[in-house]
């Protein structure tokens, strides 16, 4: 405020009332957000057509993100990881079974045991396959009964290849009929969700981009119909700052209106989804997972975000118009 | 307080507006500048708003040169300037009083003391009542007063004006006239561009006369 030239003219002939400057800095603030604000709804269906875009566009990685995570939530499951499962032959009766079980629970391998027998085997065969009606015609069970093995991985360590010559050891007791790991499925999906993480990385950068460019192009169209306006407040000594305000907050608008709607995008899906889902673990006997959606966190963090790239945006675009305008004068 | 020194203004159409001007104003002068159309009137306000450039010669405010002005130093200058142009340039998507606010919301003022001067200045051209009209459905001579109380809203050290009653009745332009002579009084530098010779005379103020030389 205090070029030399000001300095010459005396205090009486200055603006009386004038503004001190953290005061006139904060009313230019609530100036320029009330006024970005009003302009955005000027036109209300251009609008919310790009909140729209927005919103999808930020939606689409969130719920990729919130996909993996509760598949990692399952994977990441230490009690199920890995598993082995005995059948024992069909003459091995139900005590013999425990006492095989018992029997394994004192190797130094085994981390826990647990008996399934042919009767809870055919009553969760049952409820899962839908076939009840069916399988009330059989005469006989024909499920054996079977030992569910925790190895303890301590001992074993994690390779699969250990886990394998663990389970041939097993394969040599005599009521044993057939021994089932369930490893492998973990360690491929494992390497699958890696793969699907940097597929999620790349698809949320290139969405992130998608929004920088949305916003950068509604606020140079809103610069373009507004060049008349911008000329006028610079013939009466608008600064620099004060034409590129508005449009950064409208930046910051766009950024979080449509943050806010692809949150509501997302709960909306999850929504969709948690019946679905409930029913399936239902069937896998899993009643300790549930759907975990956006937490206050990551809210924050999505609109941090989303603000962050409209104002990139419109950053870019003013930026672009006034450097544009200044080689010009 | 505003100085020509050997002022010269070509535009790049070549028209030569200005040659070897040199011109003196004291601190609160008040001086009409005539001339037949095209004489270079509005260049010379032009050229103090730093609107345009001369091509030669240098321009004092203040006994500064404007040509050492840098050009984050532009914005500033103009503000201590009340500049009312033949065509007052107003934004048509916002109400009169929005129009005369944007000085004032430029430099960052609050709402109660924005609203207070508004208010005074809109009372002063005689536009009480069409505050919150758009300029569309103004006439010719009530979108200039809008554009006046919009120079003067922000009490300015200079105040340009190019053929401010241009559009007006003479009635209104004595007016006018008057309120240029009041903020005079207060102390404001006043430049007018006017080919109204009957109210120039009136006014009995110093009076520049702009004559055509072929160079």
């Amino acid at each position: 405020m205090s070029t030399p030239t000001n300095r010459k003219i005396p205090p009486a002939k200055r603006n009386t009332g004038k503004t001190n400057p953290l005061s006139a800095w904060f009313n230019q603030q609530k100036e320029a957000m009330r006024f970005s604000m009003e302009r955005m709804w000027f036109n209300p269906m251009s609008t919310w057509i790009t909140l729209a875009a927005i919103a999808i566009a930020l939606s689409l990685p969130t719920s990729l993100h919130l996909l993996l995570k509760n598949l990692q939530t399952l994977t990441a499951d230490k009690r199920q990881v890995p598993t082995v499962t005995l059948f024992l032959k069909q003459q091995v009766g139900e005590q013999q079974a425990k006492d095989l079980a018992e029997l394994m629970s004192g190797l130094v391998e085994v981390e826990n045991t647990e008996v399934v027998t042919r009767e809870q085997a055919m009553d969760k065969f049952r409820k899962i396959s839908g076939f009840a009606k069916t399988l009330d015609t059989l005469t006989e069970n024909p499920l054996p009964n079977a030992v569910i093995i925790t190895p303890n991985l301590q001992q074993l360590g994690d390779e699969a290849v250990d886990v394998e010559a663990f389970a041939n050891k097993l394969r040599k007791y005599s009521e044993v009929e057939d021994v089932q790991v369930d490893v492998e499925w973990i360690q491929r999906l494992r390497a699958i969700l890696n793969i699907a993480d940097r597929i999620v990385l790349v698809v949320s950068v290139l969405l992130g981009l998608t929004v920088l460019l949305v916003v950068g192009n509604t606020i140079r169209l809103d610069i373009e119909n507004r060049k008349e306006e911008i000329r006028v407040t610079r013939l009466i000594g608008a600064t620099n700052a004060y034409i590129r305000r508005p449009f950064l907050y409208g930046g910051i608008w766009f950024g979080l209106f449509g943050g806010v709607l692809s949150l509501v995008i997302v709960h909306a899906a999850l929504l969709f989804m948690v019946k679905p889902v409930r029913q399936l673990t239902d069937l896998y006997g899993n009643t300790l997972f549930t759907i975990s959606g956006v937490d206050v966190l990551m809210t924050l963090e999505i609109l941090l975000f989303s603000c962050l790239l409209g104002i990139v945006g419109a950053w870019l675009a003013v930026g672009r118009y006034l450097w544009k305008d200044e080689q010009a004068a | 307080m505003i100085e020509f020194k050997q002022v010269s203004k070509k535009y790049p159409t070549g028209q030569l507006a200005l040659y070897n001007v040199n011109l003196t104003l004291e601190a609160g002068e008040m001086v009409f500048i005539t001339g037949h159309s095209g004489a270079g009137k509005s260049t010379l306000l032009k050229l103090v708003a730093m609107l345009e450039r001369p091509s030669k010669g240098e321009v004092l405010i203040g006994n500064r040169p404007l040509s050492k002005l840098s050009q984050s130093q532009i914005p500033n200058y103009r503000r201590r300037i009340g500049f009312i142009f033949q065509d007052p340039h107003l934004l048509y998507d916002r109400s009169v009083f929005d129009n005369i606010a944007l000085p004032l919301r430029i430099s960052g003022m609050g709402q109660a003391e924005t609203r207070r001067r508004v208010q005074a200045a809109v009372d002063k051209v005689g536009l009480v009542g069409k505050e919150k009209t758009f300029p569309l459905m103004l006439s010719a001579g009530e979108k200039q007063r809008v554009g006046i109380a919009r120079a003067m809203v922000n009490k300015p050290t200079i105040i340009l004006a190019d053929e401010p009653t241009g559009n007006l009745d003479p009635e209104l332009s004595q007016d006018i006239m008057y309120t240029f002579a009041q903020f005079n009084e207060l102390g404001a530098t006043v430049m007018i561009a006017s080919h109204d010779h009957g109210l120039v005379e009136r006014m009995q103020k110093r009076t520049i006369v702009l004559q055509k030389v072929e160079p």
